[in-house]
């Protein structure tokens, strides 16, 4: 299992990957340490959410994606 | 509570015909519990300015009562106040004093809400809650009224309590004495800096009945005039223009509010002041002078200390301030004071002002200190087997107040003490606990909207 995420460093524009699978891109971070705002860019278990936004919770984030897949 | 069923609190506990008050109401635990109830949780308290949070998202975290609150302006530009406390299990979600954030997260499970007070994230909503979750029942608990009134910002829990222009009633117009410009333009006031915050050990109507218009109490003071803190370098105020006027007290009996004020003779120059730096001196003689333009014969009217019931103190005029007073148990009270200045002032001023405002107010101000002192060792020589048999005489001017008080043509709203020649009066003090013991008494609003049924009465005998 890798490292939690420091997610209040994370900035707009970066990558992250999900723990059900699911890519996302950061949209804004409000630094609380326990949320992030991004935009779904891949969802396995369900394609539906691709392309909307969504709040993501610190412990739902595997690891920051440098290439975005 | 034994106390208080036994006694009553008028006239057992507060006696007006007598002019006694029995310390209990200051150091019982269980009269304070109750005032935690009957007054904090109906009145309308002081929450913030509307100039701490200009922009979406900006917040300030308040109080009302013991509990915190959040002021905030949502991303819309409303402006809202919170409960401090987590729906899920009552964490702060917001642990800061003041700043900018998308959304207020608790920090222990991790919901979150946005600033118009939504549950916009539940961690694990779809795995944990199936969804179920009816996030629509579960935002931040937002105070039911809420009115913004010249840059200020006030609150009541209680959405059976009058308007706050109700609660004010004519007493508006002294409330105007702090939050206009010097000029007399309207609300032209906004707050510098930030604000002062400490702790007194001393039950929370200490200072408020200090604040109330305690002018007796000016032998405290002595020190300070001899160091001549003020901004003309001597006393600790301009006193040119304070001894030319008429004092007086006003007390608005139905609503507990109370103010001392100064009543200029007609047609009279106001002295200068702020004799230590020219460019002050010359903006404050301005400013008198547009006041006098914009306000008639109102400008014969300046402010003096008072206090909007129960617990927010005005200081309208040398400083300027806005105190409230929390209750933090039945022996310690919070201070927080804002400082207020013209928007429009130049640089200087405000800097000049703000100096003087330190050096008179605040945890350092040299005559809050003479205060607190008194305030403290009162409250601790009150708590005593056998001081609490003794009670406090504010017999002082008693039966010398007067309706309909008129100078050269000016009518003063409220019942007035002319405090010109007596030097001193409590009657302002009188007031407060008689606002009070009414609350402490009262089952509901409907029992403390006296005005209501005495204009009723008033248009039935017409």
């Amino acid at each position: 299992m890798s490292d939690p995420v420091n997610i209040r460093q994370i900035a707009p524009g970066t990558k992250i990957a999900l723990v059900d699978g699911a890519v996302a891109e950061i949209v804004s971070n409000p630094a609380d340490g326990v949320w992030v705002f991004a935009r779904y860019l891949s969802s396995p278990g369900d394609p539906a959410r691709v392309g909307s936004e969504d709040m993501i919770f610190a412990q739902d984030i595997v690891e920051i994606r440098d290439d975005g897949e | 509570m034994t106390i208080a069923r036994e006694q009553g609190y008028r006239p057992g506990l507060v006696d007006m015909a007598a002019g006694q008050i029995s310390r209990e109401i200051f150091v019982n635990e269980g009269i304070y519990q109750q005032e935690l109830e009957r007054l904090f949780a109906r009145v309308w308290l002081f929450v913030g300015h509307e100039s701490q949070i200009p922009n979406p998202g900006d917040y300030f975290v308040s109080g009302m009562g013991e509990e915190s609150v959040i002021l905030c302006r949502d991303r819309a530009g409303k402006v809202h106040v919170f409960l401090n406390s987590c729906r899920h299990r009552g964490m702060k979600v917001c642990r800061y004093d003041e700043g900018n954030t998308p959304v207020f997260t608790c920090p222990y499970h991790g919901w979150s809400y946005g600033t118009d007070g939504k549950l916009v994230g539940v961690p694990y909503f779809r795995e944990a809650y199936h969804e179920k979750l009816d996030k629509s029942q579960w935002g931040l608990i937002e105070v039911p009224q809420l009115c913004c009134y010249k840059g200020t910002v006030w609150a009541s829990w209680d959405p059976s309590a009058p308007s706050f222009f109700e609660y004010l009633g004519d007493f508006i117009r002294y409330l105007d004495l702090t939050l206009d410009g010097w000029d007399g333009s309207d609300g032209g006031t906004e707050i510098l800096g930030g604000i002062q915050k400490w702790r007194i050990p001393c039950n929370w109507k200490f200072p408020a009945e200090n604040f109330c218009g305690d002018s007796y109490h000016n032998i405290s003071h002595r020190s300070v005039d001899l160091v001549g803190i003020g901004p003309s370098g001597s006393g600790r105020r301009d006193m040119q223009e304070r001894v030319m006027a008429r004092r007086l007290q006003v007390s608005f009996y139905e609503r507990g509010h109370q103010t001392g004020v100064y009543l200029f003779p007609k047609d009279r120059p106001t002295p200068p002041s702020y004799q230590h730096s020219p460019v002050v001196s010359e903006y404050f003689a301005y400013c008198e002078e547009e006041r006098r333009r914009n306000r008639g014969e109102w400008a014969r009217l300046i402010g003096s200390p008072g206090e909007i019931f129960p617990n927010t103190a005005l200081h309208p005029r040398q400083p300027r301030t806005i105190a409230v007073w929390h209750p933090r148990g039945t022996h310690q009270t919070e201070v927080w004071r804002w400082y207020l200045v013209d928007k429009a002032a130049p640089w200087e001023v405000k800097d000049f002002l703000r100096d003087y405002y330190i050096r008179y107010s605040g945890p350092g101000g040299m005559t809050e200190q003479d205060d607190m002192e008194n305030w403290n060792y009162a409250h601790a020589a009150s708590r005593g087997t056998i001081a609490r048999r003794y009670p406090y005489s504010y017999e002082q001017g008693l039966g010398y107040e007067v309706e309909n008080y008129q100078s050269e043509g000016l009518r003063i709203p409220g019942t007035v003490m002319d405090i010109t020649e007596a030097k001193s009066s409590e009657h302002n003090l009188r007031n407060l606990y008689r606002r009070w013991a009414e609350f402490m008494e009262a089952e509901s609003w409907d029992e403390l909207v006296s005005w209501r049924r005495n204009s009723q009465s008033r248009a039935a005998a017409e």
